[in-house]
């Protein structure tokens, strides 16, 4: 049964690898593996990649001063991190909003089998996410170290219990915000909200305990020893991949009871949240004069509720709204210390190129166009059944996403040129090409949800999280940013600032234009023929 | 009002509507019935302009759904068998944005929606969310929202399906006003019973071809629509 089960929520989540909902058949196997390979690529190659020089660099030194458990203690901690990213903003919907809840809940299966596969997708997601950064830690280590097949099994099983950890604590969020938003009344805008509170709060003690650990491994001989003896988690954490049969045990079976506790507490409680209409008292409407809005401005609006009606939607594509101006606001405020800081790394001049690349970084987060049209779903009949221009619908989503995203670029990019005190032009040509960055993301994501829509889905976390439009439209936005920053930094610290920002606005102004120019033309008859 | 020409609609090597021609005068009611996967939505969704079709003409008040389709869904409204809405609008939100779609003025909107949904018992639940909505209480939005601006035709797929006995009444009624007024109504069902005593005209479709069209009296003569249809399938 729950093989059944999760055979369908794996067919949900490839399902844009096998199928293709523009042309209603079967993609070839070439196409599927193209894009298998495609996908593989970025988590191994690029994300994996990044993540191996990362440990490369750390763990040399660690092992050297025998204290290799600490560098162990580091990756995982970093691998939760990034599991738990990957995983938390998505678990909520997953695990109680899938469409086909009262239909697998109607037959007779037990609802432990419908948790099980819905958590074992959860899983998953987490072993992905986390394993992108533990696996070439695992690897460094063993090309370092040399240990035998025993070290190299217990470092396996240390993998499947971070993402266990991954698993529980994704789990225990997506609870809380279950049990938040039966309370309230904008559920989707309220369970937004609480969400990123919480994960902010999360991530502040996360990022304190980080910074204790970077001065630990500054001063390794010093304080590991302490760590030893009075934070003993930690120690064990690092020392069972090692190789610590003991610390293996300790970890494993903490893990175990953690894991079925969140077990009972999710089966007790399923059924209850995940067929709950909320205890929200019911409004009546009582007739009011009405508004008459222009077309555009309907279609507008429509995105706009879409959006904020939706908190998978908003916590997946919508975090960058939130950290620009936080971005923006730091850089106004520790101008001194955070720019000193990276002109002492890279060079004064390199300063507005690398805060570029970091408010890009944080709006690429926000891929809202991507999975627009598949979100459109079921109800996409009732847009093309209207007597509407295609391209006013493109527009509207268009326009959404720049409305979302470029208010707070505008202000992360004036605040952060006024806190960089460049020049007027460099300044000037800073928020243009903070914008026009914007722009393309936009443009970028929109032509991938045409490109790959995936209009039947049960859960919207598919579209929005494990689509490939969404997949590649935040990633491919990173991939242009990382180039740039790279390319800028290998061969081009010696160019003025001036005309490497200028060049970079060229860029961005003629692939924009390439990209509007699909979308009015192949874009459209997509749209239409789905 | 509705002129439909050697319609022809393939998928894959399936024809799903073949050669289908049909014509609906104003003030007509016409029926469509044929068995599950028989070509109805295919051809309903057609004349809406949201089924790109292989060959074939289709004109609505004499305009072509392949030249101007944007013309042609001025004047008409769908509702289709399953109403899939916006479920994060409220009902009013809704029906907001199809009046604001179609350009209906304010004070027309404020009327029709008092008066459409008062009908159907709906105006309490306007303010709720559409996700809270139950199958029935979607279906009434779905038909308040398409005689939001006064269709010339209205093109219905199993439009009496999750309507309680007192709200299906009621859209009949409301069918055969739009008639009255001018306009034309051409929906599928399954329910022979309604057709055979609401529709003006009756067309049955099997496996994409039309087998048989006319007023009630020609398609059925003495007998009931249901042995007509049952007759017809058996062949």
């Amino acid at each position: 049964m729950l093989k059944v089960l999760l055979k369908k929520q794996m067919q949900e989540v490839f399902r844009s690898y096998y199928y293709n909902a523009k042309t209603n058949t079967a993609r070839s196997r070439v196409g599927t593996l193209g894009g298998m390979l495609f996908f593989a690529f970025l988590m191994v190659g690029v994300l994996g990649g990044t993540f191996f020089m990362t440990a490369g660099e750390i763990c040399g030194p660690l092992v050297d001063l025998g204290v290799g458990w600490l560098y162990f203690t580091l990756m995982g901690m970093l691998a939760i991190f990034l599991g738990t990213f990957g995983g938390a903003f998505s678990t909520f919907s997953s695990l109680y909003l899938a469409k086909d809840n009262d239909l697998l809940l109607s037959m007779p299966i037990p609802v432990g089998v419908i948790l099980a596969s819905r958590i074992l997708n959860v899983f998953f997601l987490g072993l992905m996410y986390a394993g992108v950064v533990y696996v070439p830690a695992l690897l460094v280590y063993w090309i370092k170290a040399r240990p035998g097949i025993g070290v190299i099994l217990c470092g396996l099983i240390m993998l499947l219990l971070i993402a266990l950890v991954v698993l529980v604590l994704s789990c225990l969020l997506g609870w809380v915000v279950a049990k938040i938003s039966l309370k309230l009344k904008n559920k989707g805008l309220a369970t937004a909200v609480i969400s990123i509170a919480g994960i902010g709060l999360y991530y502040f003690l996360y990022f304190r305990a980080q910074m204790l650990l970077n001065k630990l491994v500054n001063n390794a001989m010093i304080y590991a020893e302490q760590i030893k003896g009075a934070a003993k988690g930690l120690y064990w954490l690092g020392h069972a991949p090692e190789g610590d049969l003991v610390s293996l045990l300790i970890v494993a079976a903490v893990v175990a009871v953690l894991l079925a506790l969140t077990w009972m507490l999710l089966k007790r409680t399923f059924i209850g949240i995940s067929t709950a209409t909320g205890a929200v008292a019911t409004k009546v409407y009582h007739e009011k004069p009405m508004q008459q809005k222009s077309v555009s401005r309907a279609l507008l609006g429509r995105e706009i509720q879409r959006f904020l009606g939706s908190p998978t939607y908003l916590l997946n594509c919508g975090l960058g709204i939130l950290l620009l101006p936080v971005l923006g606001i730091f850089v106004l405020i520790k101008s001194e210390d955070f720019l000193y800081m990276l002109g002492g790394l890279l060079g004064a001049n390199t300063v507005p190129v690398i805060l570029l690349a970091i408010v890009g970084m944080l709006v690429a987060t926000d891929a809202i166009t991507a999975p627009s049209v598949s979100l459109e779903g079921k109800t996409l009949w009732l847009i093309r059944s209207l007597p509407v221009r295609t391209w006013d619908v493109l527009k509207s989503k268009l326009n959404m996403a720049l409305l979302m995203n470029g208010v707070p670029m505008l202000v992360a990019a004036v605040l952060c040129a006024v806190g960089m005190k460049a020049s007027l032009t460099v300044s000037i040509l800073f928020v243009v090409a903070s914008l026009l960055l914007t722009v393309l993301f936009a443009l970028w994501g929109l032509m991938l949800g045409l490109k790959m829509p995936n209009l039947n889905w049960t859960s919207e976390t598919a579209p929005i999280k494990q689509g490939g439009s969404a997949f590649f439209g935040m990633f491919g936005c990173w991939l242009y940013v990382i180039a740039f920053i790279g390319l800028y930094l290998w061969k081009g610290r010696t160019l003025q600032v001036e005309i490497v920002l200028g060049a970079y606005i060229l860029l961005s102004a003629i692939l924009s234009l390439l990209l509007y120019l699909w979308i009015r033309g192949k874009g459209v008859r997509n749209f239409e023929s789905l | 009002m509705l002129s439909i020409e050697h319609l022809t609609k393939t998928f894959g090597t399936v024809k799903a509507v073949d050669d289908l021609s049909l014509h609906i005068a104003p003030g007509e009611i016409y029926g469509f019935i044929g068995h599950n996967g028989a070509g109805k939505t295919t051809t309903l969704r057609s004349v809406v302009g949201i089924q790109q079709f292989d060959q074939g003409e289709i004109r609505v008040g004499g305009i072509s759904v392949r030249e101007d389709p944007l013309a042609v869904k001025k004047i008409l409204a769908y509702i289709p068998d399953n109403p899939d809405l916006y479920e994060y609008m409220t009902g009013i939100k809704y029906l907001n944005f199809v009046a604001d779609i179609f350009g209906v003025s304010k004070a027309d909107r404020e009327a029709r929606i008092h008066e459409y949904a008062g009908r159907f018992e709906l105006t309490g639940a306007l303010a709720q969310p559409i996700a809270s909505y139950s199958h029935g209480m979607k279906q009434k939005l779905a038909i308040v929202s398409a005689w939001l601006h006064d269709p010339k035709l209205i093109v219905m797929d199993e439009p009496f399906v999750g309507l309680d006995p007192k709200a299906s009444h009621l859209v009949r009624e409301m069918m055969r006003e739009v008639c009255d007024n001018g306009g034309a109504i051409f929906f599928s069902t399954h329910v022979l019973e309604v057709a055979e005593k609401l529709c003006d005209k009756v067309a049955i479709i099997k496996q994409g071809r039309l087998i048989r069209s006319g007023t009630m009296e020609e398609v059925k003569g003495d007998d009931s629509l249901e042995e007509v249809f049952l007759e017809l399938e058996a062949e």
